[in-house]
C-alpha cells in the first residue's frame, strides 16, 4: 500500500535560540573554587567536588591508588562507618559517588532541593574526615583485583585494556587502566590511600560545582560552613609526554572459541589543548562519531560485518588515544580490518564531501542543548572549564567553533592525526581462525599473544 | 511529586496521541510505540519483530536507505528504536523547529515501508542483527542468562519463553514474505501511540500530526494479542547449572511475579529496592560488605505485562568462595526480610531514593515521551507517569511482606548457577 501524501521532506521552522545557562564562580579564602549554575525550572541539584587527585597525580609505582582512594571515601567517615554512611546518605535519597579518572577525582551526588544542604554536609565530612577503615580497604582492593579478572574475561574490556597496553610505551602512564593493574594494586596498603588523600585532596586546586535548583546565597554559606575550614593546596598532577610503543603493527590477543573478533584500531591522538580540537571533533564525527558515519555506512550498512562501529578521540591533559572500535564476526576479521584501514587512509587524502561535513557540524550543534537537559549534564559541562582552565565563555562559543570548521581544516586535522600507517591494529579473537588471513593482509608485523 | 503536562487525542484512524509541552529548551522528543513485540512472534519466527525494526530504517516510499538517520543527523538530532517482549518503539530527539521532519519520517515508513524493502536490505540487516546477537549474548561471559532464565521460567508454548533477539536459525529463515505479513498485520495507526514532548505549540503540533498520520488507514482486522496466561507460581523449585566460559561462579534466583502495572508489582518493586538499591540495601550490606562472599549483587523485576513477569537477583562469587555459599546467603537474606518486613527507616530510604530517581529520569524530554507512550500503549493511562512516586510511597511494610511471602517462595523459584569451564555447555 502506498499513500500518496507528503512526498517531500518538510521545511524547517524558524530555529529558536538556546544559551548554555550563565554561571558564576568565586574562590573561598582557602582556595576552593565554587561554581554556581542555577537552572530555571530545574527540580534537582547536582553537586560535584573535583580534586586534582586523579591517576595523573599518583605515584606510578602505586598505580591505582587514586581510584582506590576515591572508592574508599564512600566507605564512611570517622563518625559513621561504611554501613551508617550509606544509610545516612540514602535516607536523604542521595547516592553518593566518588571516582577517579586520569585528570581528576570526583565526589558527586544529586538531590531534591530540600536535601541539598544535608547532602553537602555529608560530602564534606567524607572528604575531610574519611574513615579509611583497613577492613574496607582490603575489601575494595580485592574487588578491584576481581574486577580486573572479570574485565579480562569480557572480550570488549580485554580489547580496551590490551589496546592501550600495546599502544603506549610502558613509561607512559596511559599504557594501563587509570584504576591500575594487578601488579601495583595488590601492593597497595591503606597507608598509601591515606597518603594519597593527605597529599592530593586539598581545596587549593579543588572545585565545587553546583547546578540546578538551589538558592545561591544559601549554597555559598553551606560551602563556607562545611568546606571553609579545609586547608592545603597539594602538588597537583604530574606532566608527561605520551610516547607510542612502536610503529604500525598487528597484535592478536588469543581468545579461543570467540564467535566475534573485537577490534581496536588507532594511534595516540590529541590532548585537550590541541589546536586541531574542533576540526578533529568534526572529522571524527563524520568518520565514526554519529550513526550514519562513513564507517557505519560501509562496515555495517553495506557489508553487515558488525552491529556497530565508531571512532573518536579521547583528549586528556596529555594525548589520549584515537580509537576505532567494533566487533565483527570471526570469519570476516581480515576483511573488516582492510575495509577500516582503507576508510581511515582515505580521510587525509581529500576534504570531506560538503554534505557529510555539513551533517557532522549540524549534528554536533543540534545535539548541544540535548546534552544539558539534565542538571548532571550541566554540572559535567563545567568540569572541563574548571580542570583544564578553558575560558568561561567556552560553551557560549562552542557551536560557533564547530560551525567554523571547513573542509580544509578537517582534512588537515586528519592528515595530522589520523595516520593509518602508524596505527596499532589490536584484535581479541580466535587466533587459530583469524591469524593467517590477518597476516596475509601484509599491513605490518603480526604478533599473537595469550590473554593476560 | 512529578507534574508532567499531558494532553490526549485520538485520530479517526485510531492513532493515540499524547502531547506534553515544555518550552524551556528548544528541543522536542518524538516517541512512537507499536503494540507489537517478540511475544507476537509465531513459532519458528523468533527474533522477527526486532529484525523488522531494523528494516524500518532501510527506507520507505520517499526516504532512501540511510536517509532516515542522515536527515535526523543533518537536522541536529538523534534517534533509534528498540524491541522488547511486549512492544517496539521508534524515537527521535531534535531541535524543536525540526519537529515536522521527525513526524514526516515516522509517518512515511508507517504509510509506505513495503515498496522500499528488498532482499538485499533484508540480507544486510539479518547479518547486522546476527552480529548484535553475537555481541550481546554469544561472545559475552554470562551472556546467555536471560535466554536461559526465560526458557526455564516460561513453558515452551508461552510467548515470553524466547528472547526478542531470537535464534540464529530463525533469523536465517526470515523472508520478504514474513516482512510483508508482519507489517500488514501490526504496523497500523490503531496499534500505535505517538507522544511528542518538549518545545512546541499544542495546536500546531496536533495539526502536523493530523496532516502526516491522518491519511494512513487503520487495520480493521487487527488481531488480538497472544495468549499469555500462565500459573502465577511455578509449582516446584527448578535448578539449572551451566558450565560456561566465565571467570567466576554466578548464582541467579528467579521467581514468577505479578505483572508490571499491578499492585503486586508495586509491592515487589519496593522489595527489589530494599534488597538491592544502594549500599545500604540488604543484599549489598550482607553479601558484598559484611560477609564479603560476593563481588556484586543485582536485583530487579522485568516490567512485562503478560500473565506473569520475573523477579530476579544475582550475585557473583568472590574468588575462592563456593557458589553454594552465595546461594545460601542470597536465600537467607531474602527470607530474613520476608520474615521481618522492612523497618520504617528502610522504607524511608527506598522511597526517597525512588522519588529522587524519578525526578532525575523525568528531566529528559525523551524519557518523558518514552514513559508516556509506554503507559498509554500498555495501560491506556498516560497519567500513570505522574503517579509513580505516589504509588511507590503508598506501599506499606505489611504489603511488601505479604507480597514477598506470596512470591519469593521455594516452590516458585529457579536457582541457576554459572560455573567456570574450559568447554562451555551447548545450547539448551
Amino acid at each position: 500500500m502506498t499513500i500518496a501524501i507528503n512526498p517531500l521532506r518538510p521545511a524547517s521552522g524558524p530555529p529558536r535560540d538556546y544559551r548554555f545557562p550563565p554561571f558564576t564562580r568565586q574562590r573561598l579564602a582557602n582556595g576552593l573554587t565554587v561554581w554556581l549554575v542555577p537552572v530555571e525550572g530545574s527540580r534537582l541539584a547536582s553537586v560535584f567536588l573535583l580534586a586534582d587527585a586523579g591517576a595523573a597525580a599518583e605515584d606510578e609505582a602505586r598505580g591505582g591508588v587514586a581510584a582506590l582512594t576515591a572508592q574508599l571515601l564512600v566507605s564512611g567517615t570517622q563518625r559513621l562507618d561504611a554501613g551508617a554512611f550509606a544509610e545516612a546518605t540514602e535516607r536523604l535519597g542521595i547516592e553518593m559517588s566518588s571516582e577517579s579518572s586520569w585528570d581528576s577525582s570526583r565526589a558527586a551526588f544529586q538531590a531534591l532541593p530540600d536535601q541539598l544542604e544535608p547532602g553537602m554536609a555529608l560530602l564534606a565530612e567524607m572528604l575531610r574526615a574519611p574513615r579509611f577503615d583497613p577492613g574496607e580497604f582490603e575489601r575494595l582492593q580485592a574487588e578491584r583485583l576481581t574486577d580486573i579478572l572479570q574485565a579480562r574475561a569480557d572480550p570488549g574490556r580485554l580489547a580496551d585494556e590490551s589496546f592501550i597496553g600495546y599502544l603506549y610505551d610502558a613509561d607512559t602512564p596511559y599504557h594501563r587502566p587509570s584504576a591500575g593493574l594487578p601488579e601495583t594494586v595488590e601492593q597497595l596498603t591503606v597507608a598509601d590511600v591515606r597518603a594519597h588523600h593527605a597529599t592530593h585532596y586539598a581545596p587549593g586546586l579543588a572545585h565545587l560545582i553546583v547546578a540546578g535548583a538551589f538558592d545561591p546565597e544559601a549554597v555559598v554559606r553551606a560551602a563556607e560552613r562545611e568546606l571553609g575550614g579545609w586547608s592545603g593546596s597539594g602538588p597537583g598532577h604530574r606532566t608527561f609526554a605520551p610516547r607510542p610503543a612502536a610503529n604500525r603493527r598487528v597484535v592478536i590477543v588469543d581468545r579461543p572459541g570467540s564467535v566475534q573478533t573485537e577490534l581496536r584500531i588507532g594511534r595516540i591522538g590529541i590532548d585537550r589543548f590541541n589546536p586541531h580540537y574542533f576540526p578533529a571533533l568534526v572529522e571524527s564525527t563524520l568518520l565514526g562519531g554519529m550513526f550514519w558515519s562513513r564507517l557505519q555506512r560501509r562496515v555495517r550498512e553495506e557489508l553487515g560485518y558488525t552491529y556497530g562501529i565508531r571512532c573518536g578521540f579521547d583528549p586528556r591533559r596529555a594525548a589520549g588515544p584515537f580509537n576505532t572500535t567494533t566487533a565483527v564476526q570471526t570469519d570476516v576479521t581480515a576483511s573488516a580490518i582492510a575495509e577500516i584501514l582503507a576508510l581511515l587512509e582515505a580521510a587525509p587524502q581529500a576534504p570531506p564531501e560538503q554534505d557529510e561535513l555539513e551533517q557532522a557540524r549540524t549534528f554536533q550543534v543540534g545535539v548541544f542543548p540535548l546534552r544539558f537537559e539534565a542538571t548532571v549534564g550541566i554540572a559535567a559541562a563545567i568540569e572541563p572549564i574548571a580542570i583544564y582552565g578553558l575560558p568561561d565563555d567556552y560553551w557560549q562559543r562552542y557551536r560557533a567553533q564547530i560551525e567554523a570548521v571547513d573542509g580544509t581544516q578537517a582534512q588537515r586535522a586528519a592528515a595530522e592525526l589520523i595516520r593509518p600507517d602508524e596505527m596499532l591494529v589490536l584484535a581479541v579473537g580466535d587466533a587459530t581462525a583469524i591469524r593467517d588471513e590477518v597476516e596475509a593482509l601484509g599491513i605490518g608485523p603480526t604478533q599473537v599473544v595469550a590473554a593476560p | 511529586m512529578p507534574d508532567i503536562p499531558i494532553e490526549r487525542h485520538t485520530l479517526p484512524n485510531g492513532l493515540r496521541v499524547v502531547l506534553s509541552q515544555d518550552n524551556r529548551a528548544p528541543i522536542v522528543a518524538v516517541d512512537l510505540w507499536y503494540d507489537v513485540g517478540s511475544k507476537h512472534e509465531k513459532p519458528g519466527k523468533t527474533g522477527f519483530a526486532h529484525l523488522f525494526e531494523h528494516l524500518m530504517f532501510q527506507g520507505s516510499a520517499h526516504v532512501a536507505k540511510g536517509e532516515h538517520f542522515s536527515l535526523i543527523q543533518a537536522a541536529g538530532g538523534t534517534g533509534n528504536a528498540s524491541t522488547w517482549f511486549d512492544r517496539t518503539n521508534y524515537f527521535e530527539a531534535l531541535p524543536s523547529h525540526e519537529l515536522e521532519l521527525a513526524l514526516w519520517l515516522e509517518s512515511d515508513r508507517l504509510a509506505s515501508l513495503l515498496p522500499a524493502i528488498t532482499q538485499e536490505k533484508l540480507d544486510n540487516q539479518r547479518e547486522v542483527v546476527k552480529n548484535e546477537r553475537r555481541w550481546s549474548y554469544d561472545n559475552q561471559p554470562y551472556g546467555s542468562w536471560p535466554e536461559q532464565m526465560h526458557a526455564l521460567i516460561y513453558p515452551p508454548e508461552h510467548p515470553y519463553h524466547h528472547q526478542p533477539i531470537g535464534s540464529m536459525e530463525d533469523l536465517d529463515a526470515a523472508s520478504l514474505d514474513d516482512v510483508r505479513q508482519f507489517f500488514a498485520t501490526w504496523y497500523a495507526p490503531n496499534n500505535a501511540v505517538l507522544t511528542v514532548a518538549g518545545d512546541f505549540d499544542q495546536a500546531a503540533a496536533l495539526a502536523l500530526i493530523e496532516r502526516h498520520f491522518g491519511p494512513i488507514p487503520a487495520n480493521p482486522a487487527l488481531p488480538a494479542g497472544p495468549d499469555v496466561s500462565i500459573a502465577p507460581i511455578i509449582g516446584q523449585e527448578l535448578r539449572e547449572e551451566r558450565r560456561d566460559r566465565v571467570p567466576l561462579p554466578r548464582t541467579y534466583l528467579a521467581y514468577r511475579m505479578p505483572v508490571f502495572g499491578s499492585q503486586g508489582f508495586d509491592e515487589l518493586e519496593v522489595a527489589v529496592d530494599l534488597l538491592g538499591a544502594g549500599r545500604a540495601s540488604r543484599l549489598y550490606a550482607a553479601l558484598v560488605r559484611d560477609q564479603q562472599v560476593a563481588q556484586d549483587v543485582v536485583v530487579f523485576a522485568f516490567p512485562l505485562v503478560g500473565g506473569a513477569t520475573i523477579f530476579t537477583c544475582w550475585a557473583t562469587a568472590r574468588p575462592e568462595v563456593e557458589h553454594q555459599v552465595v546461594e545460601e546467603a542470597l536465600l537467607t537474606e531474602i527470607q530474613r526480610l520476608t520474615d521481618e518486613g522492612p523497618a520504617p527507616a528502610e522504607l524511608e530510604r527506598v522511597r526517597n531514593l525512588h522519588a529522587a530517581g524519578v525526578e532525575s529520569s523525568l528531566e529528559r524530554i525523551s524519557e518523558r515521551a518514552d514513559r508516556l507512550s509506554m503507559y498509554t500503549c500498555l495501560f491506556d493511562e498516560p497519567q500513570r507517569i505522574n503517579a509513580e512516586v505516589s504509588r511507590y510511597a503508598a506501599v506499606g511494610g505489611e504489603r511488601v511482606q505479604a507480597a514477598m511471602q506470596a512470591t519469593l517462595r521455594p516452590d516458585n523459584r529457579l536457582v541457576m548457577t554459572y560455573l567456570p569451564a574450559e568447554q562451555p555447555d551447548g545450547e539448551p
